[in-house]
């Protein structure tokens, strides 16, 4: 299983994070995203920070996990810092090293968009890691439920998002017993040369493929064997509604989007 | 080759909400040349013990001692590769593994990555067809277009080709007809004598068990739960029933007939056709009396 990387995993609580309708949810995370570019100064940074360790607080998933899972990203995040850093020529000149010119615009440039960044990653992170991927998809069908007048095949599309969720694990699992059962034949995927490296995928995506298309085929067979015929008249088990905690947070959603616009410059 | 499970436990994604303890202090040993039977339930650990007999996953504590391999946290030793080789593990469904576009270079594969030359592969390949029951007109076919079965047996072979000298067998004979499942049995209990191996089988069979285990480990909730040879570990019928499981259908057959007809029957491997002779025989020199 691949442990470093928890984007898209989804971890079981009941924080108020986690029982808020996934629209309010998504809702919240599309204008966060959105939002994010506008800060500008000090204040509005520390707001939009703020405001996603509050969420990280309340969800209370273990604050240590998440850092740790966003492991590969940190890598991106000091790229760029360090692009930044190194091609911003504004400002104080602060080191010369003949080739490399750092400037003081350029330090808070690269502060300011690593922080972005970071934030960006920490709450679209949050969302999955506290809503189930049903719940993302049911909220996505019904979010793009108008689009169905101009013949747009909504139902269609969240089934096909969910069941590639759903198969995710199961490939994954999949490909672990696979490499395991190469790994066990001789195989080798972390050390050698290059080539060697790459041609010892080919054991593992072979045998990956004709299992999926296997899996393909025999879902959409049980499917028709149970009478599926797309989204017309089809109900729910479980029907999404908006409370009042979904309300009250999105008014304090809103009121910290109007804090944002009165501290940004 | 011995191997050794000292205080062996294994933690699965340590230090985040999913840890999950899959095997606890596990210690025991098996000797060189062995039959051990690994039994329990979906879950009690059976899997993951399995990857650790070559190294595939390494103990969060305690030691492993295979052979002159030694398997601890402290990382992976430098020859995995040789640990690779002379272990050579029959995972569940092996056929999934299959990838090549013939049987011959699936079967080829394992032995190439461990430098064997074709020749010798060559020869292998023709020694193992017939013992697992293939005919060498399949060589030159794509392992695609085999039937359930002779995937299997391709897998299978795939392994053996590797000529191990501890061979790790997780169900293999899971889904496969009766008598599919009886011949794999046999074939691999032939190739247990002959080349001298040991052999680790993880089954659900309490039947194949008794008949080709030497040694019985029974797992529960990833512990130890029993650990004995066949006789001893079936005796205990009501300590194998609280982990809800069964004994073998003679043994069963055997207690409950004792206890009917007050008689005391022992059990000394007679298949059923034998004890049906053995009691027909008793009840002629009772009628006698």
């Amino acid at each position: 299983m691949n442990n470093a990387l928890i984007i898209g995993q989804y971890v079981p609580g009941n924080s108020l994070i986690h029982r808020l309708d996934p629209r309010t949810k998504i809702t919240i995370v599309f204008f966060f995203v959105i939002i994010v570019f506008f800060a500008n100064n000090v204040p509005s940074y520390s707001l939009l920070t703020a405001f996603s360790v509050l969420c990280v607080l309340i969800s209370r998933v273990p604050l240590q996990f998440i850092l740790k899972g966003l492991l590969p990203v940190w890598f991106l995040i000091i790229f760029t810092f360090i692009l930044h850093l190194i091609i911003t020529n504004e400002g104080n000149l602060l080191v010369n090293w003949g080739f490399i010119k750092i400037y003081s615009g350029g330090v808070i440039q690269g502060l300011a968009i690593s922080l972005r960044f970071f934030l960006l990653i920490l709450t679209t992170s949050l969302l999955t890691l506290t809503t189930t991927p049903i719940e993302i998809t049911d909220a996505m069908e019904e979010m793009l439920h108008p689009l169905k007048k101009i013949k747009f095949p909504v139902h269609e599309l969240a089934l096909m998002m969910s069941i590639s969720l759903r198969f995710i694990p199961t490939l994954m699992q999949e490909t672990d017993k696979i490499s395991r059962a190469q790994a066990a034949r001789g195989v080798d995927f972390r050390t050698g040369p290059v080539k060697d490296r790459v041609m010892a995928v080919i054991p593992l995506l072979v045998p990956l493929f004709v299992s999926a298309f296997k899996r393909a085929e025999d879902l959409a067979m049980a499917m028709e064997a149970r009478g599926y015929q797309g989204g017309e008249g089809r109900s729910k088990l479980r029907e999404l509604h908006i409370g009042t905690k979904d309300i009250l947070v999105l008014t304090g959603f809103v009121l910290m989007l109007a804090a944002l616009f009165f501290l940004r410059q | 080759m011995e191997i050794q499970f000292k205080d062996v436990s294994y933690i699965y994604q340590e230090n985040t909400p999913f840890a999950h303890k899959a095997l606890e202090n596990i210690s025991f040993k098996v000797g060189s040349g062995s039959f051990v039977a690994v039994i329990g339930h979906t879950g009690s650990g059976k899997s993951t013990l399995i990857q650790h007999l070559n190294g595939l996953s390494l103990p969060s504590r305690g030691e492993i001692t295979i052979g002159d391999f030694r398997l601890s946290a402290d990382g992976k030793p430098k020859n995995i590769r040789d640990l690779r080789r002379k272990v050579g593990v029959v995972f569940q469904y092996p056929e999934h593994q299959l990838f090549e576009e013939t049987v011959a270079k699936d079967i080829a594969f394992g032995p190439k990555n461990f430098d064997v030359k074709q020749e010798e592969i060559n020869l292998r390949i023709e020694k193992l067809f017939p013992a697992v029951g293939l005919s060498e007109e399949l060589l030159e076919r794509s392992p695609f277009d085999l039937s359930g079965g002779q995937k299997r047996r391709v897998a299978i072979a795939g392994v053996l080709a590797m000529a191990p000298e501890v061979l790790v067998l997780d169900e293999p004979t899971a889904g496969l007809d009766p008598r599919g499942q009886r011949e794999i049995m046999d074939m691999f209990y032939q190739l247990h004598q002959e080349q001298n191996l040991t052999t680790v089988l993880v089954t659900h069979s309490m039947e194949d068990a008794l008949a080709y285990a030497d040694k019985i480990i029974i797992l529960n909730k990833g512990q130890k739960y029993m650990e004995g040879s066949p006789l001893d570990v079936f005796k205990q019928t009501e300590k194998l029933q609280k982990v809800q499981l069964g004994v073998p259908e003679v043994i069963h057959f055997l207690n409950q007939y004792n206890e009917r007809f007050g008689t005391s029957l022992n059990y000394q491997y007679q298949s059923m056709p034998e004890l049906a002779e053995e009691i027909k025989k008793q009840l002629e020199v009772g009628s006698h009396e």
